[in-house]
């Protein structure tokens, strides 16, 4: 640090060598007069500022219950780590991640330092766990009954393992067959990955229920009076169907015009 | 790795046949290429004229042989044809097809015929020294024990000298080349104690380390085990389906009872209990977790040779005291751990043996909260090697459930609504 520079008039320091020039010169103070400060006139260095309190420390004390989601210690750093059943903030704060009672421990084992904040589930617990006990751990769910939605319930028959397009017993997927095996697989049982994520039997195959079925339709003699009448009858429906579809097609026509006048 | 001999470069094809007239791979002469060729190309070889283009090669004699394929469509095709799985690397058999086939001993070299002559006379002396602690082993037996400084002190005199006796066994082998091909080639027999601890060495390497990190990162210690340090390598398949530690297995798959295999790496045959627990049982009473037994089987004999144990097999009256229950997870409930442990029974011989009816009886209706740990205690077993695997509900699951008649299983999970805090009615003063 430089030694502070006060420059003072010769006045200050009066010496006997320059006596006689002290009486010729004017008295007056030099026009170069400067003093630098040794002590700050503003900010932190007279009054201390700090602000609002921050309200850090602990939210929860040992022994205190929590839920999930509680705060039990903000801090500035970390000051305690998260132990059992407890979680770290993006701002060091540790909440609780169990129902139960907050512990402040040391773990020496894990770290020989740290200082951890726990939750136990019960008041009489302690931690830290001993290294080779096994973890409590809470369930947290509920069970609700539900129907058994697969094939679970069908019987499947011997030997015929190829309906359902995902893995199935020694069998496996149609793919997985070898060329001989998969001819002698019927159609409707060939059941394919279609789109739409679906493993349903083709169109094809669909199509051919009713004959794969043995239903049999009346055959009726080509040429003759049956036929001719079904005909007509198709050839009359269709007509009267074209007719209303005109009839509406123009109704609806009028009406926008009679909007307009 | 050595290229086939049509794909070698014209100019370098034309270098090695300026210095590569000798007679053949007996010669003295040296050779300073970087690859070697095989004897029987070479000499094809030479007689092709450089200037001319090479004609297409034909097929060589030992195309399909299992030592030398080194092309992944070669590999398929001697698969194929001949059934058989090629041997060692690929790129050991691409080096082997490039080399003249000769013995160690012949090799031209005289530098490397010094070096061998060094560890031959090394492993003389091993022998020596291993015949010297056979000798001082069997004189300390016959000593009285009051000579020795008492029981304790002789057994663990025995004890010392018996793993020194181990030791120098590996160090009579560990030099020489061809225990080493033979042990990469998987023909290393395990009754002898250099292709164990080689195979030990390897485990060690890679697959334990995977192994235990799966143990840790499970919780497999100390949720069902206290502590554990495997010596043995478990592997784990379903059917043809290899499960690496720790991997998802879908429940149509596990619904089979599984196949171990059990290398242990010490000499001798033992009785081992085999175990399967699932860690991850819901239980919504207590809400907590509890456990439950897959599978238990006792009085399995196990050795360095024997090693297969498929659970389908073992018999149902000297072996299985529960047999396979497919497991299985119910519907939102977080997956389940199941640990495979290998238990090594204590004693020797018959004294090993456990009571087969006596524990079937006894465990019958203990499937539910079995633990492993309390089991291994009860009959001072000690576990020699872990495996494990997840499982979850999968659409599959249901139909694995209902064929194998387990009850109860129709319940879905769900998260439980968060308690809150009992609301606390402030002070009324402060409100006045």
């Amino acid at each position: 640090m430089p030694p502070p520079r006060i420059i003072v008039s010769s006045l200050a320091r009066p010496c006997h060598a320059c006596k006689s020039s002290r009486i010729s010169t004017p008295r007056f103070l030099p026009l170069l007069f400067h003093r630098t400060a040794s002590h700050a006139s503003q900010g932190r260095a007279n009054k201390a500022a700090p602000g609002p309190g921050k309200r850090l420390g602990a939210k929860k004390g040992a022994l205190e219950l929590v839920v999930p989601g509680n705060i039990i210690f903000r801090q500035r750093g970390t000051h305690w780590f998260p132990g059992e059943n407890c979680a770290m903030g993006r701002d060091h704060t540790i909440f609780a991640k169990e129902k139960g009672y907050v512990t402040y421990y040391r773990d020496p084992e894990l770290h020989p330092k740290r200082k951890y904040i726990g939750v136990v589930f019960q008041r009489g617990m302690k931690l830290p766990v001993p290294r080779n006990a096994p973890r409590r751990r809470r369930l947290g769910l509920v069970g609700r009954e539900r129907e058994l939605t697969t094939m679970a319930g069908v019987e499947v028959p011997e030997g015929e393992g190829l309906e359902v397009g995902g893995i199935t017993e020694a069998q496996g997927t149609l793919r997985q067959q070898t060329k001989e095996a998969r001819s002698k697989v019927p159609d409707m049982k060939r059941l394919e990955l279609r789109p739409g994520y679906q493993y349903r039997e083709s169109n094809y195959s669909i199509g051919r229920t009713a004959e794969r079925a043995g239903v049999k339709t009346r055959q009726l003699k080509k040429g003759g009076r049956v036929l001719h009448n079904l005909k007509r009858k198709a050839k009359r429906e269709a007509a009267e169907r074209r007719a209303m579809g005109k009839k509406q097609k123009r109704q609806r026509k009028g009406g926008s015009k009679g909007g307009n006048i | 790795m050595a290229l086939p001999t049509y794909t070698i470069r014209p100019a370098l094809r034309c270098l090695r046949k300026a210095y590569y007239l000798g007679p053949g791979p007996l010669s003295s002469s040296h050779r300073f290429t970087t690859t070697a060729l095989r004897q029987d190309e070479a000499i094809a070889e030479s007689t092709i004229d450089a200037s001319t283009p090479a004609p297409p090669p034909a097929p060589p004699s030992q195309y399909l042989d299992p030592e030398m394929v080194s092309t992944p469509r070669q590999e398929r095709k001697l698969f194929k044809t001949l059934g058989l799985q090629p041997i060692g690397s690929r790129r050991r058999r691409a080096a082997l097809k490039g080399s003249d086939n000769v013995p160690f001993e012949q090799m031209p070299y005289q530098c490397f015929q010094e070096a061998r002559k060094v560890l031959q006379e090394d492993r003389e002396i091993k022998l020596g020294q291993i015949a010297e602690m056979r000798r001082r082993i069997a004189r300390w037996q016959n000593t009285p024990t009051a000579e020795c400084g008492g029981e304790v002190a002789k057994k663990g005199k025995l004890l010392r000298m018996h793993r020194h006796l181990e030791e120098l066994k590996v160090l009579a082998d560990i030099n020489d080349p061809m225990i080493k091909k033979r042990f990469e080639d998987g023909m290393g027999d395990m009754n002898r104690p250099i292709y164990r601890y080689l195979a030990d060495k390897k485990w060690r390497a890679y697959k334990r380390r995977i192994l235990m990190q799966r143990i840790s990162q499970m919780y497999v210690v100390p949720d069902m085990f206290q502590h554990l340090d495997p010596t043995a390598e478990v592997s784990l398949a379903f059917g043809r389906r290899n499960i690496q530690p720790g991997e998802f297995v879908d429940s149509r798959i596990s619904e089979k009872p599984a196949r171990l295999k059990i290398q242990p790496f010490d000499k001798g045959e033992r009785l081992v209990t085999v175990a399967v627990m699932d860690a991850d049982v819901p239980d919504e009473e207590r809400d907590a977790f509890t456990s439950r037994c897959h599978f238990l089987a006792v009085n399995i004999p196990v050795s360095p040779t024997s090693t297969s144990v498929p659970f389908s097999k073992l018999s149902k009256e000297s072996h299985i005291v529960l047999p396979w229950l497919p497991p299985y997870a119910q519907k939102g409930a977080p997956y389940h751990r199941l640990g495979v442990f290998v238990l090594q029974q204590p004693g020797e011989g018959d004294q090993a043996k456990m009571d087969v009816v006596g524990l079937q009886e006894s465990m019958a209706r203990k499937r539910d909260r079995f633990r492993v740990r309390g089991f291994a205690q009860n009959h001072a077993l000690h576990p020699i090697g872990v495996h494990l695997f997840r499982s979850k509900w999968d659409e599959g699951t249901d139909a694995v459930v209902t064929r194998a008649g387990i009850e109860g299983f129709n319940i879905e999970y769900a998260r439980k609504k968060p308690e809150k805090l009992p609301y606390k009615k402030k002070d009324g003063e402060r409100y006045r």
